[in-house]
């Protein structure tokens, strides 16, 4: 088994290491095979903008000569330098990949499909291009000699980036918060969000959302944003309030480990989807809520 | 400008057909909701040329499949496309999508379109992954996840909407976009469009017309995920005391 690591960080560096063999890297800068050095047989170091998808691919499709496997992170531009690698390379490309493994020329991995209300068990025969999706591959690479090497490349694309503009990014980490209180189209006007915020506060917690709530009445800034095209979460709590639970919301709560819900309609599927609900107005419990458990923390 | 747009119908996830696994063949099909959002961009950026929908069958069976495809495709051309492409094709169910791919290159080039729309994804799969391929295969650039799109002079100019960035990408036509669902409001068609639209062609190809042959296929099992949840619902008390049973709940978990 040979595998190539793009865009490597700890977890794929693992990952491709419990596949047995050979692992390489491929990086786009000094500065990242530094980062990668002792954790991969060979590092490539293609010298070109990985921002720019067409020219990554084309680093990809000819560092991944002679690989059985290329495995990335599932973010939205590996997602399509992999889509570009993959169709000149002629392979299957997989994505958001929970768990795999290589057999004989085939690769066996699961992922979720149809809404998350699904999983799916797909066999493709290597090579391929697989992307992996964050948390499912925990541990430490193992400590290897690395030979660097540098991949001659005359970088060619067709586009380019004008302006980059950073997303206003608060103190919200929402990938990393232990408690979430997240808020839905339960909540009739914007100031009400207060009292989410005020129960996030007392549960030392941050505050999640729908997609409505940011996307339609852009109530929050989109870094709230929970489900399917949102952020993927997985805190202790996972506190859903006046959130219907339509699968693409579910979606992105699956790995927490209690989910609770309020939700005065007492058919509404959150509670197929949690452990505790309550069905109650949510007008009505927040504030006693914010009271009993404020009385809790501060004695 | 001539524009093709990706079609996909996707499996209607709210209405799996579930037994042991998901019975895909029993599963009816929907326009993946993400495609309206290029269908309305396509028509809106389209002026005085045509704008083109493009299928490929992914899901069987053939027969049964094609016909609720097509209906599919008349919503999209309500919406304001002028005709639509329909590969269907044995070989193509559960097809690879490098066949895939192909089949909509293909397609893509027999219409000459300078513009190929897509949604960012589909919501069954939501792989993502075929504009970037349609765009190799036709060797053409792509800029995938755009919330905003502009063409000038030749040239498209997107907003990407990344993780935690937006890049302003410009690219030269003919070029591959797909896009995100914060683009538009996809329109309503009016039930005058809705009529009219009974009346546009759509064209159905095999991969014979097509003049191309593909890999191998696909395999792949779905299983129902099923949810591990303790689903224990509170109705009864007042408020007071619902409150008062959660957090003794989650004070019992550990988790506050
Ligand atoms: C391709 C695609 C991607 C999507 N991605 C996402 C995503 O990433 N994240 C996401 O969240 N959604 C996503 N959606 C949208 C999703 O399908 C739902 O539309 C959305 O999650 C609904 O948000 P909601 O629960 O806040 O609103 P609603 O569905 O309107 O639910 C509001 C809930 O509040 C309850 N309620 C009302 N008043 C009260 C009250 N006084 N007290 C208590 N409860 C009350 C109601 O009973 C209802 O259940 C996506 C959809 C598509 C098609």
């Amino acid at each position: 088994m040979k595998t190539l690591v793009v865009f490597p960080n700890k977890e794929l560096l693992y990952a491709a290491s419990t596949l047995g063999g050979e692992v390489a890297a491929l990086v786009f800068s000094q500065k990242e095979a530094e980062a990668v050095s002792g954790k991969a047989h060979k590092i490539l170091v293609a010298e070109v903008d990985p921002r720019l998808p067409d020219a990554a691919a084309e680093a990809v499709a000819k560092a991944a000569a002679g690989y059985d496997l290329v495995l990335m992170p599932s973010t939205k531009n590996a997602k399509t330098v992999g889509g570009l690698a993959a169709q000149k390379l002629g392979v299957e490309l997989l994505v958001d990949v929970l768990s795999m493994r290589a057999e004989g020329g085939v690769l066996t991995a699961e992922r979720y499909v149809f809404g998350n209300k699904a999983v799916a068990t797909v066999q493709v025969s290597l090579p391929a291009v697989v992307t992996v999706a964050p948390g499912r591959f925990q541990g430490e690479p193992p400590a290897v000699q690395s030979a660097v090497e540098k991949l001659a490349l005359a970088p060619t694309s067709r586009l380019k980036i004008v302006a980059v503009e950073e997303k206003s990014r608060g103190a919200v980490r929402l990938e990393e918060a232990e408690i979430i209180v997240s808020v839905g189209r339960g909540f009739k006007k914007k100031e009400d969000l207060q009292m989410a915020f005020e129960l996030a506060k007392v549960l030392g917690g941050q505050v999640g959302c729908s997609r409505p709530i940011a996307a339609d009445l852009k109530w929050l800034p989109e870094e709230h944003w929970v489900g399917l095209s949102g952020k993927k979460v997985k805190p202790k709590l996972y506190l859903a309030i006046g959130i219907s639970g339509q699968p693409q919301h579910i979606a992105g709560i699956l790995d927490s480990r209690i989910i609770a819900a309020i939700n005065n309609d007492p058919s509404a599927p959150i509670f197929q989807n949690a452990d505790y609900g309550v069905v109650e107005d949510l007008y009505k419990i927040v504030p006693i809520l914010i009271n009993k458990i404020s009385k809790l923390k501060g004695g | 400008m001539k524009i093709a747009v990706l079609i996909k119908t996707a499996l209607d996830t709210g209405q799996l057909r579930v037994r042991d696994t998901v019975v895909v063949e029993e599963t009816p099909l929907k326009i993946s909701d993400i495609d309206r959002n290029a269908v309305e961009e396509a028509v809106k950026l389209k002026g005085k040329d045509k704008a083109y929908g493009v299928t490929v069958l992914k899901w069987g069976p053939l027969q049964k499949k094609v016909q609720e495809a097509e209906n599919v495709l008349r919503e999209a051309l309500a919406m304001g496309l002028d005709e639509a492409y329909l590969v269907a094709d044995e070989k193509l169910l559960n097809a690879s999508h490098i066949a895939t791919a192909k089949a909509i290159a293909a397609v893509v080039k027999k219409v000459g379109a300078d513009l190929v729309l897509a949604g960012e994804a589909t919501v069954d799969n939501y792989t993502g992954q075929i504009p970037a391929r349609v765009a190799a295969e036709l060797g053409w650039p792509v800029i995938t996840y755009a919330r905003e799109l502009k063409v000038e002079g030749g040239r498209v100019v997107a907003r990407r909407d990344l993780e935690d960035h937006v890049e302003v990408v410009e690219a030269p036509l003919p070029a591959v976009v797909s896009v995100t669902r914060e683009i538009n409001q996809p329109r309503i068609p009016t039930l005058l469009a809705i009529r009219a639209a009974m009346k546009k062609p759509i064209n159905r190809l095999t991969l014979a017309d097509l003049g191309i042959s593909v890999e191998p296929k696909i395999s792949a099992a779905y299983k129902p995920l099923v949810i591990q949840r303790k689903k224990i619902v509170i109705k009864d008390g007042t408020p007071e005391e619902k409150a008062e049973k959660l957090i003794q709940y989650l004070r019992q978990e550990g988790v506050i």
